[in-house]
């Protein structure tokens, strides 16, 4: 097993010093008042003076610009990410609320998109140049071109408000005091447009990818070899072309991740999902610029989180790898 | 790397519907004023008319004119597009020399900050940075910009690389060629195919980024744009009005993007020479 | 075993096999060997049946045609009857599963093996291979290249298939690890039936008991290794030998001359064949037995261009030529070698008709010479050891080399004019019209004798007899003279008599050297063989008299 190397321990690094130097300097930057740059207008007004006393004595606003970076990173380590005022509560505590049905809408849409990617990106590779390649092709291109959240829309129209089969917003029927299966069902119904809006979405990146990668494998010598064994095409396919093709989906996983981030924020506007992305739309519109901030900290830690893991995984799967670096 | 660009793209299908599409929605740009007839931002009291001669999609809740929106909106998506794609072609190609030629110490920072870009969330800095800023329309163009060359200038960086390496400009090199005349007859002609279909992507993730970021609100309000009229209809949702005043934002929408990205397919085998000849077929 | 009936395989207008028969006996190694481009390893990917193109003809293993056999069928014909051992240039393993799984693979899947038994013998062929047991686990890119081609060979192996197919198994390898998988090859020869794709002939020589020379999808030449590879009888595959270089040759390397091309009718190789007559570019030759041995040419394989049977001439009472009988076939270089006096100018002189000759025959093409009338002049002709007195002094450099054209009359007086000065060209001389206007006198020694070579290829001929041409010049320029005329044999096709003295120059110009003693042939053979064991005592005197700079520095 390889330990995590320089090189992206250096890209973790440099990312998240951005993110927090963003977080940091952004709302300092602006002209006026520090406490209301970064907590803005709206969330003055409904302030206590209390509130605002406290808030600038513990991220030591009145202070320099180092004390307050002093402050800031005191703050991170205890898991501060400061206070919104919408929500009337610490951030750090609001986006761990919302963060579950994230990782579940995002969780599912990426192993759904990527496993249903490769098995098809596999097939239509192995049948290059015929009419099914040329049609699947063509077909997930066009697919690829609809924008995440005009996906969900569509859905939406169809299956929510014509056939009126499944929930239009939500991530579970409110107050129905469900439990047990018929909760998880709940669930699930609320679930089925989003997580089709964002596999629907993100299904041809997986495609496109093996497909291609598939096509520079068939011409590889070792796939001659396998053929002169005489090994049958499901073997062919799947252990000698499939595994190889592979292999570029999962480096791309994690850069993906970043991608359904964005994706996911648009679906779950549209469908009022009560996640992160929901979380951020309320908060821009509220303008709880803290919420917004603590936001993109946490998921820019899980995004590179995921990232990690995946360069982890990779060096099982192509020994190569391990033995290169 | 000596291929016909125009060769592969019109010799697919998909190619020749992406440039045609594209070019629909170009006229329909150019001549705005013209197919429009109303001022898109007047209003008026007759809100929510169905479609008509006099109003093809109907009019809105406000009583603007849809399709007046609809192709105005198509002037915003292809301003937006087509700067960022320039801007971010343009930052990704100095960035990408620049290490490829430099290398060294360089080359590794400005590789790391671009992987950090990769992996950062750029949707949710754009809504931070917005939420500040209340951006107009040059400053989404440049935030977009900003954070979109990455991908792009690893790729060149690997193609100059690759070409620095090549017996073509190693022979140049021997024959006493110095670097300016390598990057002038060597180096920037073999980019140029691969710097053209990554202004085709950037253009692409432009117009999606800008109808995104107007769908959830953050848009220049003088100026119309797709991702408005969606948001705009999407309140409505529960009227019946969606067929004239939603669908045909998000079809333009999609079909702006299917175009660009047929366009970009058909062009990929400039970028992978293996895929020549079975991608495009 | 395994027998191949009218095999063609083509890839759109291209026909990269045109109809190739063989037979593959139990036991026995055929190699098949050709440039390439040939479409060896076409034949061999064919008779697995693994080309993705149109196939006619037909592959029988144990008498049943796998060319018409279901897919399904065939898989189970794969690595069961017949596997392959692939050139391991680059990835003909597949790098993500270790080398153990892949060969344990066709055990399994072809249900010949459990899993546990097939993993022990897996192990137990990779250890015969060669490959240590601790490698066993490793993928591939952890092995060497030569460890790869152990692996690729075990795999081969693993279903204990009737027939293997080696494609350049060693090509990529260098020296060391090739030495060592050919020996590996040549322990497991009895077992299996093999047929090796190569473009080595050193390979082919030391694994094969018979070999097929393949050119252009078809078979020129078939017969057991040691004769087709010693004793070529084909153009092609002398032109092949000649062209491999050896420890063994002495000569130059010469290539081919021309290029390979499928387009042409009739015989593949008449476009750079030295002996090609009409009927090789309109049918195509078949493949019949002729001594011992498989030859597909309309002339019957290398034919003799000149032979003297016999031939006897007196000066009085000295014997200058004394009943000699030799032979020189057409493209060779047959050097005569001897001391001055011992009849090498007589005998040449004597072949031209410029002496009559007291007895004995001159044959040319096999038939008899009579008289020797001008049509003998087009095709023999020589070039003398003086330039300077073989040239007028009263003609310039145009006229000299038209003369021949001019005395038999052929075509206009341009033609003869333009036909001139491209053989100037051909000998490496400017042709402006300055040098083509000076006279001999105004030449050097080295100009003088490529203008008497120009003068005696300007016809044509198909012999050249080289009567010690660069007896009068300086080393560097009897080296430039001697690099042109095997040059001008590579692209003409030339037969060559060529007369020295020197041993040594005889050795770098000559496929054959006869040995000259007193009017007789007294030895004759291959120039490697001749040079390193002379036998007869005169030979011995020569080779020991030749210019050798090692043993004048180290004397035994």
């Amino acid at each position: 097993m390889r330990m995590l190397s320089k090189r992206n321990a250096l890209t973790y690094a440099i990312a998240l010093l951005l993110i927090l130097s963003l977080n940091f300097i952004l709302p300092r930057l602006m002209p006026g008042d520090p406490l209301m740059t970064i907590y803005g207008r709206e969330a003055l007004v409904q302030m206590s003076p209390q509130l605002q006393a406290e808030l600038v004595h513990r991220f030591s606003l009145d202070q320099t610009l180092w004390q307050q970076l002093g402050a800031y990173f005191a703050a991170l380590f205890r898991g501060d990410l400061g206070y919104s005022y919408y929500y009337n509560a610490p951030v750090f505590q609001v986006i761990l609320g919302r963060l579950p049905w994230t990782l579940l809408l995002v969780g599912l849409s990426l192993a759904l998109s990527t496993v249903l990617g490769v098995v098809l990106g596999i097939e239509s590779g192995w049948r290059r140049g015929t009419r099914t390649d040329r049609s699947m092709l063509a077909g997930l291109m066009a697919l690829n071109g609809f924008p995440d959240f005009f996906v969900g829309i569509v859905l939406l129209l169809v299956f929510g408000v014509i056939l009126g089969v499944l929930p239009l917003a939500g991530a579970m029927t409110p107050y129905s005091g469900l439990s047990g299966g018929a909760l998880v069902l709940d669930v699930l119904k609320h679930l089925a447009l989003p997580v089709t809006s964002l596999t629907l979405a993100h299904l041809a990146s997986g495609y496109l990818l093996t497909r291609n990668t598939m096509i520079t494998v068939l011409k590889e010598p070792y796939m001659l070899t396998a053929r002169a064994k005489g090994l049958s095409q499901r073997l062919l396919k799947y252990r000698h072309a499939g595994r190889n093709s592979m292999l570029p989906v999962v480096t791309m996983t994690g850069i993906w991740l970043g991608r359904l981030v964005t994706g996911t924020l648009f679906v779950e506007i549209v469908f009022s999902f009560p996640g992160l992305g929901y979380l951020t739309y309320e908060a821009l519109l509220f303008r709880d610029y803290a919420v917004i901030q603590g936001v993109l900290l946490l998921v820019a830690v899980l995004v590179l989180a995921a990232n990690f893991l995946v360069d982890l995984s990779y060096s099982r799967l192509d020994p190569r790898v391990s033995y290169a670096r | 790397m000596h291929v016909d660009l125009k060769k592969e793209v019109t010799h697919s299908s998909p190619g020749r519907f992406g440039i045609a599409a594209f070019a629909v929605i170009v006229l329909l740009a150019l001549f705005a004023p013209l197919l429009a007839g109303y001022d898109p931002i007047a209003q008026s009291v007759h809100s929510f008319l169905a479609p008509s001669w006099s109003h093809p999609l109907g009019t809105n809740h406000v009583g603007q004119d849809i399709w007046g929106q609809l192709v105005y909106g198509a002037r915003t998506s292809l301003l937006v597009g087509i700067s960022v794609g320039l801007l971010s072609t343009l930052l990704a190609a100095i960035v990408g020399t620049s290490a490829a030629l430099i290398g060294g110490v360089y080359d590794s920072i400005v590789m790391r900050v671009v992987d950090a870009l990769i992996v950062i969330p750029i949707i949710i800095v754009l809504i931070l940075v917005a939420a500040y800023l209340r951006p107009n329309m040059w400053t989404i163009i440049v935030l977009l910009s900003l954070l979109g060359w990455q991908g792009g200038a690893r790729i060149v960086r690997a193609q100059a690389l690759s070409l620095k390496e090549e017996l073509h400009v190693a022979a140049a090199r021997s024959f006493g060629a110095g670097t300016r005349y390598l990057m002038r007859r060597h180096i920037v002609p073999d980019l140029g195919p691969i710097l053209l279909v990554e202004f085709v992507y950037t253009m692409r993730r432009a117009v999606f980024m800008e109808a995104g970021l107007a769908f959830i609100g953050i848009s220049d309000p003088n100026l119309m744009s797709w991702g408005v009229i969606m948001r705009e209809a999407m309140e409505y949702s529960y009227l019946n009005v969606w067929a004239w005043w939603l669908l045909p934002a998000g079809i333009a929408l999609s079909l702006l993007i299917v175009s660009i990205t047929f366009i970009g397919h058909s062009m990929e085998p400039v970028m992978d020479p293996r895929l020549r000849g079975e991608a495009s077929a | 075993m395994l027998s191949v009936r009218n095999l063609q395989v083509s890839y759109g207008s291209t026909h990269v096999l045109d109809g190739v028969d063989l037979d593959v006996e139990q036991g026995e190694c055929l190699a098949i060997v050709g440039e390439s481009g040939a479409g060896k390893t076409t034949l061999g990917l064919t008779i697995m049946r693994l080309v993705e193109t149109e196939v006619r003809g037909e592959v029988l293993i144990d008498g049943v045609n796998v060319l018409a056999l279901p897919e399904h069928s065939m898989q189970q014909v794969r690595w069961n009857k017949v596997s392959m051992v692939f050139q391991n240039a680059n990835n003909a393993l597949n790098p993500v599963h270790t080398v153990l799984d892949q060969v344990i693979e066709p055990m399994v899947e072809h249900s010949v093996r459990d899993k546990p038994d097939a993993r022990e013998q897996a192990g137990a062929l990779l250890a015969r291979a060669g490959l240590p047991r601790e490698k066993h686990n490793s993928y591939p890119h952890q092995l060497s290249g030569g460890e790869q081609q152990r692996v690729l060979i075990a795999m081969a192996l693993a279903n204990d298939p009737e027939i293997i197919i080696l494609d350049e198994p060693v090509s990529s390898l260098d020296a060391t690890s090739r030495a060592e998988v050919v020996a590996l090859l040549k322990s497991m020869a009895r077992d299996h039936t093999y047929i090796l794709v190569t473009h080595d002939i050193a390979t082919a020589a030391r694994l094969a008991d018979r070999v097929a020379v393949l050119y252009a999808g078809t078979i020129l030449e078939m017969g057991s290794a040691s004769d087709v590879l010693s004793r070529p009888r084909h153009p092609y595959t002398r032109a092949l030998l000649r062209s491999y270089p050896n420890m063994t040759t002495v000569k130059d390397l010469q290539g081919v001359k021309g290029k390979m091309s499928r387009e042409t009718a009739g015989c593949p190789f008449h476009p750079r064949c030295t002996q090609a007559i009409e009927a090789c570019s309109t049918r195509q030759p078949v493949l019949t037995p002729s001594q011992g041995r498989h030859v597909a040419c309309h002339r019957g394989g290398i034919i003799t261009l000149l032979a003297t049977e016999n031939l006897r001439k007196s000066f009085g009472q000295r014997k200058a030529v004394d009943g000699v009988s030799l032979s020189i076939e057409s493209g060779e270089t047959l050097a005569l070698v001897g001391e001055s006096g011992s009849g090498k100018t007589t005998l040449a002189k004597t072949i031209m008709g410029l002496h009559p000759a007291d007895g004995g025959e001159v044959y040319l093409e096999g038939q008899r010479v009579a008289v020797r009338d001008r049509d003998f002049y087009r095709q023999v002709q020589i070039v003398f050891q003086n330039p300077g007195e073989s040239l007028s002094h009263r003609l310039s450099v145009l006229e000299l080399v038209r003369e021949p054209l001019d005395i038999q009359g052929i075509g206009t007086k341009e033609e003869r004019e333009r036909k001139a000065i491209r053989v100037i060209g051909e000998v490496e001389l400017p042709t402006d019209e300055d040098f083509l206007h000076t006279y001999p006198h105004h030449l050097s020694g080295g100009e003088m004798q490529r203008v008497a070579i120009a003068r005696a290829l300007v016809l044509d001929p198909r012999l050249l007899i080289a009567d010690e041409p660069t007896a009068f010049l300086d080393p560097s320029l009897q080296a430039k003279i001697m690099k042109l005329m095997l040059g001008l044999q590579e692209q003409r096709g030339l037969s060559m008599l060529f007369i020295t003295h020197d041993i040594a120059v005889a050795r770098k110009v000559s496929d054959r050297i006869a040995v000259m003693f007193d009017g007789k042939l007294v030895e004759e053979g291959q120039a490697s063989v001749l040079t390193t064991a002379p036998v007869h005592p005169h030979t011995r005197t020569l080779v020991g008299g030749a210019s050798d700079l090692h043993s004048a520095f180290h004397p035994t």
